[in-house]
């Protein structure tokens, strides 16, 4: 018990972990499933399940000795969280390179993004229907495009579950990262960087940014500028939404 | 965008960059500020931090306030390894476990087939906008 309460404990685990899908991923030819994100993802759940059941405590005390070093720490894996902020604020750089295409097409992209997102949010609606979920789970996948800190306040207050949309918001980053681009491409919309760049940072928020920024300049640029206006974007527009097919 | 502008950014980009300590204040101011701007929003409408901290660098940037050279070496960095710092909210999920076990395989359909939806839907919409507007453009031509 003692040795997981330790700061770096969680940052060892998820260091580790990552290196692990890393080798994975480049052993294996970049087989989409060895994307080192979701390897990691995995394995980390693995061992912390692993050592619950071990050392036969509760999965709050291995949580807390994960996250923030156990009951008499602060740090841990959640130092490594904190420096999303700061790559997020990044996205300026790939954005303010590509300007041009921002004053070219700033109402195309614009208009582009509120009409695909509420295109999104009718046949998401329809297909958890289909599936029989929920009004709840639906409320709750609902705000997945924005980020975290949007999301959830978002979530609650149409009647979702906070803890599932938080999941839905980490999976579409973990589903973009391994088949964004392999998806794009099968359907052949690849021959717009503007389309691509846009819904790689829709779908995918900051993750997805980070690759389409991988892909080219206008992409990255596009996917930044998809993070600043989905964001904003759905605060208004899923709230309506809701009360249009009479979630609350 | 005019071309002493992209010559600007070209030039920008050739000088050596800052020493780290610079480009780290200048994330450090950019986050604090953007941190007051998060609180003092309305809470009905939430704005996180980073987002403002993206608008508010660009800003900077885009009126040559802050200099390409200045924090673009440290923002690579950041973006290149981002990977690794979104690991712990994906082993985050070891607390929902329990939600998982109820109807997980319905949840875990719903969840791929929408981010794919989200994807295909706007990548498709952005692609036929920006072809209507350039046939347009074009006919003005």
């Amino acid at each position: 018990m003692q040795f997981i309460n330790n700061t770096f404990f969680g940052i060892f685990v998820s260091v580790v972990v990552y290196l692990i899908g890393l080798y994975l991923f480049n052993r294996f030819n970049n087989f989409f499933l060895f994307q080192p994100l979701f390897v990691g993802m995995v394995l980390g759940i693995f061992v912390l399940w692993v050592l619950e059941q071990t050392m036969g405590v509760s999965s709050t005390i291995i949580y807390d000795a994960f996250w923030h070093g156990g009951k008499d720490n602060f740090i841990g894996a959640n130092l490594l969280f904190w420096f999303l902020g700061p790559a997020t604020i990044s996205f300026a750089i790939p954005l303010y390179k590509r300007n041009d295409i921002v004053k070219d097409y700033w109402v195309e992209i614009l208009l582009s993004l509120i009409v695909g997102l509420f295109i999104s949010l009718i046949i998401i609606y329809f297909i958890c229907r289909a599936l029989n979920l929920s009004d709840s789970v639906i409320a709750s996948l609902l705000p997945q495009s924005a980020t975290t800190a949007i999301a959830l306040p978002l979530s609650t207050g149409i009647g979702g579950i906070p803890a599932i949309t938080a999941m839905t918001v980490i999976l579409n980053s973990v589903i973009v990262l391994a088949i964004g681009d392999q998806i794009v491409k099968w359907l052949k919309l690849d021959a717009d960087p503007i389309g691509v760049g846009l819904g790689l940072g829709t779908s995918g928020h900051t993750i997805g940014s980070a690759k389409a920024v991988k892909l080219g300049s206008i992409e990255g640029a596009m996917a930044s500028i998809a993070v600043i206006v989905v964001g904003i974007v759905t605060n208004i527009v899923v709230p309506l939404f809701a009360r249009l097919i009479g979630l609350k | 965008m005019n071309k002493t502008e992209k010559e600007r950014i070209i030039e920008e980009e050739q000088k050596d960059a800052s020493p780290v300590i610079i480009q780290l204040g200048i994330f450090a101011a950019v986050l604090f500020v953007s941190n007051i701007l998060s609180l003092i929003m309305p809470k009905a409408f939430p704005v996180p931090v980073p987002v403002w901290g993206l608008i508010i660098l660009y800003v900077l940037l885009t009126t040559h306030v802050v200099k390409l050279h200045q924090v673009e070496k440290l923002s690579g960095f950041l973006i290149g390894i981002i990977g690794v710092f979104f690991v712990p909210s994906g082993i985050q999920m070891y607390k929902s476990l329990d939600l998982i076990k109820e109807d997980g395989l319905t949840l875990f359909i719903a969840i791929i087939a929408s981010t794919i939806v989200l994807l295909i839907t706007v990548t498709f919409t952005t692609r036929l906008f920006i072809s209507i507007s350039k046939k347009i453009r074009n006919r003005r031509k």
